[in-house]
């Protein structure tokens, strides 16, 4: 429990800086903003143009898919939002040696490394995504209930999870390669896919997005659950079952790399 | 307090051929060497001790600092700081040292450099209180109050180095780990580093590792130095043994009124002296002779001096400790 409180503490400390930080340069965060805004306003559009033109397929209506498309940006985005330093650790922080720092501080180095920046643009994915949903939301014919409230709110950190858990393993790999950006690059590109009702897939790209690089579960499973309702035990239990898989091979990957970490010479 | 045991780490090495077709040529058929970059090094450093940790670039004093603050896990053998095995319980350990590598910083480079410490603060849980104390003495030994407020992006390499010092000693650590701290630094601030050192070493008993590739560090802040080279201990114990062992070098300084000496003074022929063992360098009027003791005694070289020349003026000189390590780097022992 103290662990925890503490984890959060520090987390809003390192968040804190990280917002002083941008501030610092107000010229370059003012018109980050202006340019963040214009640019999620013409993705909009531009999604909205392309949606537009099916109005269905294999079974599934507009509003369905973009319902989909909205909710799989909310993992992702916040994912992105709050972990995206981990990318870092792939291209240079270990290749340079400045991993250093962060084993030579009283907190766990995972958690350092993941809280210390701050994604301002996947606020953009994260805005984007809850649009979508609440543009089509009115036209859905979804049941609610207090369970299903619930099941959400228990699978968007999970499948959050998910996306975190294939960042840190695929990560920690440049602590015997030195570089490992392109690796978890070519990872995180699958997740495209998830994007779309899975059945329009053929059975390769199903296997893959579900079994393998189960990023199906990031974003359709969930989504389907919540359209219709139908078989929570497989659509939330596996979603969060994989996410702890997930994460428990990363950490472990990750604690392996730090024994095998050589630092740069100075 | 710190026990080095039997340390050794090795690096995987690729071996590339040059140029292009030999880097693709190493990523289908990676040929690897494994680089032993410290091999069985041993010290042990006693509470409240400044040990000099020296060596030439390479010889793996890096290495061995980061085995030691934890950063990287040794192939074979062992350290213990305080009972410690850094590896074991890195978090709790790392809570009671300071590191600085010169070459690095870790302060948030955009910001003031108030916001670092007061970060530091919750990282190493340090309390109102004591921070408050804390702040206060490191402001007057490491005089940080003129850029406190600076961006750290704006601090001169002197004040960014007093500032990471500072940084490292928020949390009063036990042990002190410093990475050549007066690199690159001008002799004021060099001064002012020192002079921090010793003082937080006679306040704290703080235990300080340093390395350094500045001799004055070691003569002005250690009693005792471990010297290694290439990944192996050299030299382990106090300069005082340091100079009676290998520091029979002296150095004769004398100014002359006779024209052309290198043909008159003939000191290796005379001697047999050989080649390592004695150096002329003459400029003007101006002779400076550098020569091992143990080979031939002050007086001889005196006497064979003052029988064949002319002299204004001479003067003998112990060799300094900096022409020691010269010297052994060059030669290894």
């Amino acid at each position: 429990m103290k662990t925890i409180k503490r984890a959060f503490r520090m987390h809003r400390i390192f968040v804190i800086q990280e917002l002083k930080r941008m501030m610092e340069y107000k010229g370059d965060f003012i018109v980050g903003i202006i340019g963040f805004l214009l640019g999620q306003f013409f993705n909009l559009l531009f999604i909205w143009i392309i949606f537009s033109q099916i109005p269905n397929l294999v079974g599934w209506t507009l509003e369905q898919i973009v319902f989909i498309y909205g909710f799989s940006l909310i993992p992702k985005g916040l994912d992105h939002l709050l972990f995206d330093n981990l990318w870092g650790i792939g291209h240079f922080i270990v290749r340079k040696g400045d991993f250093d720092k962060y084993l030579t501080r009283p907190i766990n180095p995972l958690f350092h490394v993941m809280v210390e920046k701050l994604q301002i643009d996947a606020l953009g994915e994260l805005i984007m995504g809850i649009a979508l949903i609440c543009i089509v939301l009115p036209s859905l014919v979804i049941e609610w209930s207090f369970i299903k409230i619930v099941m959400i709110l228990i699978v968007i950190p999970f499948a959050t999870l998910i996306y975190t858990g294939i960042k840190i393993a695929t990560a920690a790999i440049a602590f015997w390669t030195k570089r490992s950006g392109n690796i978890t690059y070519m990872f995180y590109m699958v997740n495209d896919f998830s994007k779309y009702p899975i059945n329009i897939y053929n059975n390769f790209v199903k296997t893959i997005i579900t079994y393998i690089i189960p990023f199906a579960f990031t974003a359709f499973y969930p989504a389907y659950y919540i359209l219709t309702g139908e078989n929570p035990l497989f659509n939330i239990g596996v979603t969060v079952l994989i996410a702890i898989v997930i994460m428990s091979i990363g950490i472990f990957i990750w604690n392996r790399g730090i024994k095998a970490y050589e630092s740069a010479g100075s | 307090m710190i026990y080095a045991e039997h340390l050794k780490k090795e690096f995987k090495k690729v071996i590339k051929e040059p140029g292009l077709k030999g880097s693709i040529k190493a990523l289908f058929k990676p040929k690897k060497e494994i680089v032993t970059a410290v091999d069985d090094i041993n010290f042990h450093v006693s509470k409240g001790e400044i040990l000099g940790f020296i060596g030439p670039n390479g010889a793996g004093k890096s290495t061995v600092i980061k085995m030691l603050t934890g950063i990287l896990t040794p192939t074979s053998g062992e350290c213990r700081i305080n009972g410690q095995i850094p590896q074991n319980n890195r978090q709790k350990y790392v809570k009671e040292i300071g590191v600085v590598f010169g070459q690095r910083t870790q302060l948030w480079w955009d910001l003031p450099l108030t916001e670092t410490y007061n970060v530091l603060k919750e990282i190493y849980e340090v309390s109102d209180e004591n921070f408050k104390k804390r702040m206060a003495f490191l402001n007057e030994v490491l005089e940080l109050e003129g850029f406190i407020k600076s961006p750290v992006r704006t601090l001169s390499l002197g004040q960014r180095m007093r500032a990471d010092i500072a940084a490292s000693l928020l949390h009063s650590p036990k042990v002190l780990f410093l990475d050549e701290p007066t690199i690159g630094l001008d002799v004021v601030v060099k001064d002012n580093i020192r002079n921090a050192i010793m003082e937080i070493n006679k306040e704290e008993q703080t235990t300080v590792i340093l390395t350094t590739h500045d001799i004055s560090d070691i003569e002005l802040l250690c009693k005792r130095i471990v010297m290694i080279d290439k990944g192996k201990n050299v030299f382990d114990g106090d300069l005082h043994e340091l100079k009676s062992k290998y520091g029979q070098i002296r150095e004769l300084h004398f100014e002359t009124t006779t024209k052309d000496i290198s043909n008159v003074l003939a000191y290796k022929e005379h001697f047999n002296f050989i080649d390592d063992d004695i150096s002329v360098n003459v400029d003007g009027n101006l002779v400076n002779v550098r020569f091992n003791s143990s080979v031939v005694p002050v007086s001889e070289m005196l006497k064979y001096t003052l029988q064949k020349i002319d002299i204004n003026d001479i003067s003998v000189k112990d060799a300094d400790i900096e022409e020691i390590v010269r010297r052994l780097y060059k030669q290894g022992v």
